[in-house]
């Protein structure tokens, strides 16, 4: 009983992990000012 | 003691193990993305190419054509349109720009492209564009998927605004990086004349008016890294006429531009860089963390079976009794 427990809160964490992690997610960002170019430009 | 270790030990097991398949099947495809606000730009050249001369009106060789193109992810639009759309959206705002040897605007063609952040599947919203022509893309463009199959995919042409498939021709190595070799042939199609005519004064509507039309054929080649599905290295034979009409005279036809397209060697060398490191991101979430988890979690499992099963073994001696000490006799 004990053991299933143990392995029970094992796979609760680890679920409960994931889920915040992927919840959270990446963040957006903004635009980027840079211009489209029309130029060459000198190296990347 | 030993019993409360392994029992401690067989829930550590269980959370690394259950976080292996976690991690590669539902974190992985919400958390591997293309960035938002992705800004990127790339330079490509044709040497010894042939271009035509709009004041004769006649083809000649030129030591090189540079296509300047760039790439901008538009967070505000994305926002926009994940709202109705529900998903996690990139849009691309693109701009390919064609410089002839003398530093003149040859072309422009730019485009809005929209796709699933993830599995790069084009999204159909407002906007969606090349040369402001609103255009209903299939397939991918610029990028293939994360974990790219050995298969043919569909890919946009946005001179025809049609998709045709791109072609999986096998495996190689490219600069010490393990590729997928993907080409198309688009062939001779009439397509549209730019918006913005390299010669002040002529619109494709008044070059429409004399009868004359364009014509573009190409075959593209990409070199892809499939872990992150971007291209490490592409080339185009790209070849455009114009035929009939008043304005060629007594010819049938005039090439407009022909040229063997390839990437410029510091932005082959930038490029791998990027997607190298970029591989080692993704190989994380779907390999080496996994696995790891994996291995971690079996290990921890058999450490607690065998705690568990010394705890049990018959031959130890039994815990010491607490006896009350006999109260001393008079």
């Amino acid at each position: 009983m004990r053991a299933l427990i143990a392995a029970t809160a094992g796979l609760a964490v680890a679920l409960a992990l994931v889920l915040t992690i992927t919840a959270m997610g990446s963040p957006a960002g903004s635009t980027s000012p840079k211009p489209m170019l029309t130029t060459v430009p000198a190296h990347p | 003691m030993r019993r409360k270790a392994s029992l401690i030990l067989l829930a550590f097991a269980v959370f690394f193990t259950a976080l292996s398949p976690l991690l590669r099947w539902y974190a992985f495809p919400r958390l591997a993305k293309i960035p938002a606000g992705q800004y990127q730009d790339m330079v490509l050249e044709a040497k010894d190419a042939t271009l035509l001369d709009y004041d004769t009106m006649k083809a000649r060789k030129v030591p090189k054509v540079t296509i300047v193109q760039t790439l901008r992810g538009n967070v505000e639009a994305s926002e926009k349109i994940e709202r109705t759309a529900g998903r996690d959206v990139v849009v691309w705002d693109s701009l390919s720009y064609v410089q002839g040897p003398d530093g003149k605007m040859v072309s422009k063609l730019p485009e809005r492209y929209i796709f699933d952040a993830h599995s790069q599947e084009p999204v159909h919203a407002t906007g969606e564009s090349v040369d402001g022509d609103p255009v209903t893309r299939q397939g991918i463009e610029f990028k293939w998927p994360f974990q790219t199959e050995k298969r043919d995919y569909e890919y946009f042409d946005a001179q025809t605004r049609t998709s045709a498939p791109i072609h999986y021709k096998g495996t190689r190595t490219f600069r010490g990086v393990k590729v997928y070799y993907f080409e198309q042939t688009i062939p001779w199609t009439k397509v549209k004349f730019p918006k913005i005519m390299p010669v002040e004064g002529i619109t494709p509507e008044s070059v429409a008016k004399t009868g004359t039309t364009r014509w573009y054929t190409t075959v593209r080649k990409f070199w892809v890294e499939p872990v992150t599905g971007a291209p490490v290295y592409a080339e185009e034979i790209h070849k455009e006429e114009l035929r009939g009409g008043t304005l060629l005279g007594d010819r049938d036809k005039v090439t407009a531009f022909a040229g063997h397209v390839k990437m410029r060697e510091d932005y082959i060398e930038y490029t791998v860089d990027l997607v190298e490191s970029n591989r080692t991101l993704v190989l994380l979430m779907t390999s080496y963390l996994p696995w790891g988890f994996l291995a971690l979690g079996a290990g921890l499992l058999s450490l607690s079976l065998c705690l568990e099963a010394r705890s049990r073994r018959p031959g130890d001696p039994e815990p010491a009794q607490i006896t009350e000490p006999e109260p001393v006799g008079a």
